[in-house]
């Protein structure tokens, strides 16, 4: 009887070592992401139907500001963010080329559905098409990092 | 006899002035629809309207702050709180047109959309 409550110890004791949280190692990182970019994120080929106008710019602006803003900051380059060094994988700049290289179909999708299992949500339901697409308007003219200030949420 | 046809052209001008005046209000009158924003819907979420009758929705918010916009048609309300707000148009175009809400107002918002037919 003591040999499996030993066995059950091991195990629990091994599985909550495999737990801990680290930054993945480089060859991880390159992997994931060239596995994201050509297999798991899709509608590729899907145009954005809002042009680039300051207009578009300006809602896109203001439907992020709503949902994104708390893990990306006002700017999309993490501003002001406090947990942005302690989760992992890191919440990524958005500015970043990582980012910015899938196409606009893909950054739609993106915002339609998340990526799992990293922390980032989808918001289909929670905002519409129109203003997820003028998200994706205002992620490729993002304003410089810092020039936005710190999100409401994290200054009281 | 001049007395008698005076009269009767008086009651004439009349007359005319009467109808005419009401035939123009009937014409200019804006149609009034009330629309009740509440969680995440339009009550009533489908519209049918007429193309060149002006209209005008009466958008009122049952809780939250809400908004309706019709991006297509370059219009839009943004409603308080337990308030309302009025869009004042004159469709000018036939079609289908879905209006979605313009204030972030929780989870389901993405969803909350209200379709306009404009009809000849």
């Amino acid at each position: 009887m003591r040999l499996p409550i030993t066995i059950i110890v091991a195990g629990c004791v091994v599985g909550l070592a495999g737990c801990k949280a680290a930054p993945p190692s480089k060859l991880e990182s390159k992997t994931i992401t060239f596995a994201k970019h050509h297999f798991f994120i899709g509608n590729k080929k899907e145009k954005n139907p809002l042009p680039y106008s300051h207009e578009n710019w300006e809602d896109g602006k203001e439907a992020f500001s709503h949902y994104c803003v708390a893990c990306h900051g006002m700017d999309g380059q993490n501003t002001g963010v406090p947990f942005v060094d302690h989760i992992s994988p890191p919440i990524p700049s958005l500015a970043s080329e990582d980012v910015q290289s899938y196409t606009d179909g893909q950054l739609k999708w993106v915002l339609d559905n998340g990526i799992r299992p990293s922390g980032m949500p989808g918001s289909k339901g929670t905002l519409s098409d129109d203003e997820l697409w003028s998200i994706v308007v205002f992620l490729r003219h993002l304003p410089p990092a810092g020039s936005q200030g710190i999100p409401d949420i994290y200054t009281h | 006899m001049k007395t008698k046809f005076m009269l009767v052209l008086c009651v004439g001008m009349i007359a005319t002035s009467v109808f005419s005046t009401r035939t123009v209000r009937a014409q200019d009158a804006p149609k009034r629809i009330e629309v009740t924003a509440k969680r995440f819907t339009y009550e009533p979420a489908d519209i049918t309207v007429k193309k060149g009758e002006p209209v005008i929705l009466v958008i009122k918010s049952a809780d939250v702050a809400h908004g309706l916009r019709f991006r297509d048609l370059d219009l839009n309300a943004k409603v308080d709180k337990g308030g309302s707000a009025e869009l004042k148009f004159t469709p000018d175009k036939t079609g289908d047109f879905v209006g979605h809400c313009s204030v972030f107002c929780g989870s389901g918002h993405g969803e909350m959309t209200l379709t306009l037919h404009v009809v000849n």
